[in-house]
């Protein structure tokens, strides 16, 4: 028997125990076995890939950026979730703010999320600075409460928003995730309000160096994609990991905001 | 109403397994918001009481997912049983119904066992069970399994006692397709049996199985024994003695006794434990054929229309399964 295709993935909530054995168990029946291992961040994880230790590692955006820049390139993605072709940052203010845009925000405080956090933090950035704004324009909160989870706990957003309502900061900064999870602007209209959104970007997406055979890799995300919405104990699992309705393969001209903003605010490649 | 309650809910639920609850300290004004953002989200709100909301944390399983887990056959309302009466010529110490010679007949009739089958055929039924008390007590029960065999296959459950004079014509008269006779004996040999059910009794049960089987009918046997009484050999004599009469080893059914009626002891059922089997009394429409007479199982006391009866079955079949898929997690450590 061969050895399992192993999967490492970051443990930032209780349900990855529930998700992976899921995974673990559809792909009992499958072409390939897999097999998954957790880590507490995504520092380790790619430090994983990297040696040897995980075959595929279920990566954030930066994680993904981070694994491209310590490998000059020879990693590949393999699949990723409906979802992470459509993320977004949304930036919101008390309701009333009267901001239109982010040049509203020059001279004011926007609370951003953990500084690992693509989406409440990187590209937030790289977004102020399209906006004309330039360093000392505006000034940033950062809320590190989620560090080396790169914002998936949304721990730290939640607590950048609530830096708004108590009225300490005038805007935050978010993913769309967080976003439609608190129920927008919609449940608390007299609360907060959206001013923009950015474009779209790639979120999460399952990485291998560029050694795994594609005697592994084509059947793997072969049967990845198989899986199905109509499924009730699929499906269960694919609510749980927050897909849509489907496993995609990568577009991967979807990160290139994050590269740019990533070589633009010096983050390194390594922790 | 709290400005941070939606962010104290998501940071809370965040931290759940799906399935699990947390309790959240909410503000006057918040429960609106509170549920708002529960069905919203995809989480269960259970309770809101006071300064408490009471949060299970989604996805939560779906009708697709809890039926995917349940054999198809055993699907809630997929099996109707049908008390046509209660009372019994025999008095069994076991008596889930509580039957005698003295229980009031309580007879549904056979117009509106015709109308349940009916509804109940149209609303996914395929298979109904006629049981008592002992049906064949009453005189028109070969009409009734015809009405009901016109729709789906029926069995009638019986002590196979009575097939004598007019009810063995009764039993003639009965469709030899879509239909089949379900005969309790409860053992090998006498002792066992009658010491439930009355000095004879295994006899005469055993001399209805023969008389059944002689007149073409399909013959299930059902045993019902208590923990313990169920030993090795006494269940190899008790198949030998059926296969000799030619009884197919899928149409001997051995059970245990359930701790309902008149059982002091026996497996313990609740409405939780159970896989429901909607029932039909004269008296109403309960959660499984064991507990027709207890009122902790009653689903309602209107029979029609029957589908509403059924639906309400289910759903709460399907309430019941996420609940205790979580206690079930809630319970396993060492
Ligand atoms: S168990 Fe059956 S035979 Fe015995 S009293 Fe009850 S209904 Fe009658």
């Amino acid at each position: 028997m061969t050895k399992p295709l192993l999967v490492g993935a970051v443990a930032y909530t209780p349900n990855v125990v529930p998700i992976w054995e899921g995974i673990r168990d559809y792909f009992a029946d499958g072409p390939v076995e897999m097999d998954f291992v957790l880590f507490s961040n995504y520092g380790r994880q790619v430090d994983a890939l990297l040696d040897g230790t995980v075959d595929v590692a279920w990566n954030t955006n930066l994680a993904w950026v981070r694994t491209v820049l310590r490998t000059q390139g020879r990693c590949q993605a393999l699949a990723m979730r409906d979802v992470d072709l459509t993320f977004q940052t949304v930036f919101a203010a008390r309701a009333g703010s009267g901001f239109t845009d982010l040049g509203d925000l020059r001279g004011r405080t926007v609370a951003l999320g953990s500084r690992d956090s693509a989406q409440a933090a990187i590209l937030p950035v790289k977004y102020l600075r399209a906006a004309g704004l330039r360093d000392g324009d505006v000034t940033l909160v950062r809320v590190d409460s989620d560090l080396g989870k790169h914002g998936d706990t949304g721990r730290s957003e939640l607590d950048a928003i609530r830096l708004v309502l108590d009225e300490q900061a005038d805007a935050v900064a978010l993913g769309v995730n967080t976003w439609e999870v608190i129920g927008r602007d919609e449940l608390m209209p007299d609360a907060l309000s959206e001013f923009w959104r950015s474009p779209e970007y790639c979120h999460c997406n399952f990485t291998a160096l560029d050694t795994l055979p594609d005697a592994i890799r084509q059947p793997w995300v072969e049967h990845l994609l198989a899986m199905s919405w109509d499924d009730p104990e699929q499906r269960r699992i694919m609510e749980l990991e927050g897909l849509r309705r489907r496993w995609v393969l990568p577009e991967l001209t979807g990160y290139e905001s994050l590269f740019a903003a990533v070589e633009e605010q010096q983050i390194p490649a390594y922790w | 109403m709290s400005r941070h309650i939606v962010l104290d809910l998501v940071e809370r639920i965040g931290t759940l397994a799906a399935g699990d609850q947390v309790e959240v300290p909410i503000s006057a004004g918040d429960a609106d918001v509170v549920a708002r953002w529960c069905e919203r989200a995809g989480h269960q709100l259970v309770s809101i009481e006071g300064d408490r909301a009471v949060v299970r944390r989604g996805p939560l399983p779906g009708e697709a997912t809890v039926r995917a887990a349940v054999p198809a056959d055993r699907w809630p309302g997929t099996r109707l049983w049908i008390y046509t009466n209660f009372d019994c010529n025999l008095a069994c110490d076991y008596c889930c119904a509580r039957s005698s010679p003295q229980a009031p007949r309580r007879e549904l009739g056979s117009d509106r066992i015709r109308r349940l089958v009916a509804e109940g055929a149209r609303h996914g039924v395929t298979e109904v069970f006629l049981t008592g008390g002992e049906p064949f007590l009453l005189l028109d029960l070969d009409e009734i399994v015809r009405r009901c065999v016109e729709w789906v296959p029926t069995t009638v459950l019986t002590n196979g006692m009575l097939f004598k004079g007019r009810r063995l014509r009764m039993l003639r008269n009965m469709p030899r397709a879509g239909f089949a006779l379900q005969i309790s004996l409860d053992s090998a040999s006498a002792a066992l049996h009658d010491l439930h059910r009355g000095d004879g009794s295994w006899r005469r049960a055993l001399a209805g199985i023969r008389t059944a089987l002689e007149e073409g009918f399909r013959v299930r046997v059902a045993a019902t024994v208590a923990g313990g009484e169920a030993g090795a050999e006494e269940v190899a004599a008790f198949h030998e003695l059926l296969d000799g009469l030619g009884i197919d080893r899928s149409d001997q059914l051995i059970r245990p006794i359930a701790q309902r009626g008149f059982a002091d002891d026996g497996v313990m059922l609740t409405v939780e434990s159970l896989i429901p089997e909607v029932t039909v009394t004269a008296d109403g429409v309960y959660w499984h054929p064991v507990a027709a007479n207890h009122d902790d199982q009653l689903v309602t006391r209107e029979l029609f229309p029957l589908d509403q009866a059924i639906d309400e079955v289910r759903r709460r079949f399907v309430q019941y399964r996420r609940e205790a898929d979580t206690a079930a997690r809630r319970f396993t450590c060492a």
